[in-house]
């Protein structure tokens, strides 16, 4: 029966149904709490190593809005720093990638420069050039008072490059991520890797949602090829498994790529150990997803823009020791599903617009359902549930009301 | 020109292949994937590609033969797609003909617009047009009595945002 609005409003009993009020995706003020709360608090693996492969290369990016820029030294060293200037707060690099190893219209070889006033700076960070210092400075400042902002940064889990704003973060990234990845540790760590795609989106809606896609695959009803290829005894017992931190991990089965037509086993290039076609997912918190399908690793981080704009990089990781022709093969195998034009990847993107649509900042709270039970296999929401409990810890506001902050005061 | 002193079989071979990838635009705006596809060879390549400055490496995006572009386009019913037209714009700039006059290659610039039926909110959103992607078609021909089929095509992008993304060829 459909029901009025009386009905309609009225929340399910959150110890039969969990469910949670639609404002956590749609809120403002949630949004920019959660960037000071937990974005600017976590690791993020913002690049693969491969994107920086020799000396002077770099790689900018951003996090929670802070601009990053991440160098490789003369010594292989990758390190890390906020992309601003400390004169005026120019960017310093504009392009995504390149390498300093050449000099720039303003600065010299094997530096960064700031175009602006030209300082430079070495890739330690260190300040090695004011122009016309002393002139302007006297001896009240030297390049020494003025070095970047260095981030702390570790390579790790198949070479991503992790960098945190938080000086005083607790957790190195493998204590952050714990054991959530040893599923797939061996196969992501036996050869180094390497990177064969990106791409990214931005969508309209909240980063969490598409979260929570990759972390139930009760939608699989909305992949064609997922059904086919999956949809078996094997396929409903794969576990939904929840971690330390919020982490959540989708246990692996064999898929059968042969029954989505024209599309081939991806037996004879599965990742080193990985048992022939089988597939793993791994969501980190607060919005970070490794997806092996055995032969390509996908790696997805989420950049939120807004409560109602995120933007997903896409990368397509091989063996860095592939040949030419199994490289294609991968990438092949990647694109069919992952690729901007892949078979799942549009429907994913297509289902979270939508969701994007109806919880715009400003529409009125909804009672969104993470209440599937279902022994904790592929299609139980326990892994939605396991990543709102950390969420809730982290922010400090219930699922059920939470923009209510004098209710938590009064407490 | 040496164009014109090449005589009438390369003037027509220029034709034919202008008339050729003007079609293929038509059938592609018209999603007739199957007539698209009637306009090239058995030996037919496909792929989409892009050049990422941020990984500084060439990435292929979508490639099949012409089977498997077929086999792509007869599933399509049985996957959700985004259901807004795509339209394009295009240009052929140079057609360099084989010196057999059997062959030719192709360069032209298009844009695609996504005509918005869905959008974001169809109800604010349909009935504008989106840029959705920026590029070249790089063709390759095969010229037989005076018509051109396509042998390759490469589809190289200068869009790479692509966003909510697609199932259909380009
Ligand atoms: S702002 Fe960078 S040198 Fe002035
Ligand atoms: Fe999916």
């Amino acid at each position: 029966m459909a029901r009025n609005a009386k009905q309609w409003n009225t929340p399910p009993d959150p110890n039969r149904i969990e469910w949670a009020d639609s404002r956590i995706y749609s809120d403002t003020e949630i949004f920019e709490e959660e960037l000071e709360k937990i974005w600017k608090k976590v690791w993020i693996p913002v690049c693969h190593e491969s994107e920086l492969p020799e000396p002077y290369d770099f790689r900018t990016v951003s996090i929670a809005r802070e601009p990053v820029i991440v160098c490789r030294d003369a010594d292989d060293r990758i390190r890390a720093f906020l992309n601003v200037c400390p004169h005026r707060a120019n960017l310093i690099e504009r392009r995504p990638s390149g390498s300093f190893k050449d000099g720039t219209p303003s600065g010299n070889p094997r530096n960064m420069t700031c175009m602006f006033h030209a300082w430079q700076f070495d890739m330690k960070g260190r300040c090695v050039h004011i122009s016309r210092g002393e002139e302007g400075y006297q001896d009240r400042l030297s390049p020494k008072d003025v070095g970047l902002r260095r981030l702390r940064c570790e390579v790790a889990f198949g070479g991503m490059v992790w960098v945190t704003l938080d000086d005083h973060i607790e957790h190195s990234v493998r204590e952050w991520v714990g054991s959530a990845l040893d599923c797939i540790l061996d196969p992501i760590e036996a050869e180094p890797l390497e990177i064969f795609h990106y791409h990214k989106a931005i969508i309209p809606s909240n980063y969490k949602l598409w979260h929570d896609t990759n972390s139930e695959f009760y939608h699989d009803f909305v992949h064609y090829h997922n059904r086919v290829t999956g949809f078996n005894d094997a396929y409903f017992a794969r576990k939904n498994m929840t971690f330390d931190n919020g982490h959540v991990v989708v246990g692996s089965f064999e898929v059968r790529y042969d029954q989505y037509e024209g599309f081939e086993s991806r037996e004879a290039l599965s990742f080193p150990t990985l048992p022939p076609n089988n597939w793993y997912m791994i969501d980190i918190f607060p919005g970070i997803n490794y997806n092996l399908r055995g032969s390509a690793l996908r790696v997805d981080l989420m950049t939120p823009l807004s409560a109602d704009e995120v933007m997903i990089e896409f990368r397509g990781l091989g063996l860095k020791k592939d040949t030419e022709e199994e490289r294609l093969t991968r990438i092949r195998h990647h694109n069919t599903i992952w690729g901007p034009m892949g078979r799942n990847l549009h429907e994913d993107l297509l289902s979270i617009t939508g969701q994007g649509v109806t919880m715009r900042p400003g529409t009125e709270p909804r009672r969104i359902l993470h209440g599937r039970h279902e022994n904790e296999t592929i299609h139980d929401e326990i892994g939605m549930r396991h990543y709102y409990d950390e969420w809730s810890r982290w922010m400090g506001r219930p699922l059920h009301n939470p923009t209510n902050r004098p209710a938590m005061a009064a407490e | 020109m040496a164009r014109t002193s090449r005589g009438a079989n390369h003037v027509a071979a220029v034709e034919a292949v202008r008339d050729t990838v003007y079609r293929a635009c038509l059938l592609l705006d018209d999603e007739r994937w199957s007539d698209w596809l009637d306009l090239c060879d058995a030996e037919f390549y496909y792929k989409i590609t892009a050049y990422s400055p941020e990984i500084r490496r060439d990435v292929l995006y979508l490639d099949g033969d012409r089977e498997q572009v077929a086999q792509m386009c007869e599933l399509l019913p049985k996957h959700n797609t985004d259901h807004s037209p795509l339209k394009r714009h295009a240009v052929v700039y140079t057609v360099d003909v084989g010196d057999d006059d059997g062959s030719a290659k192709a360069v032209t610039s298009f844009v695609i617009y996504q005509n918005m039926l869905d959008g974001v909110n169809s109800h604010i959103d349909a009935g504008a047009n989106h840029l959705f992607a920026v590029g070249r078609y790089l063709d390759d021909f095969a010229i037989e009595d005076n018509a051109a089929r396509f042998v390759s095509r490469e589809v190289r992008l200068e869009t790479r945002r692509l966003d909510k993304g697609t199932h259909w060829p380009l």
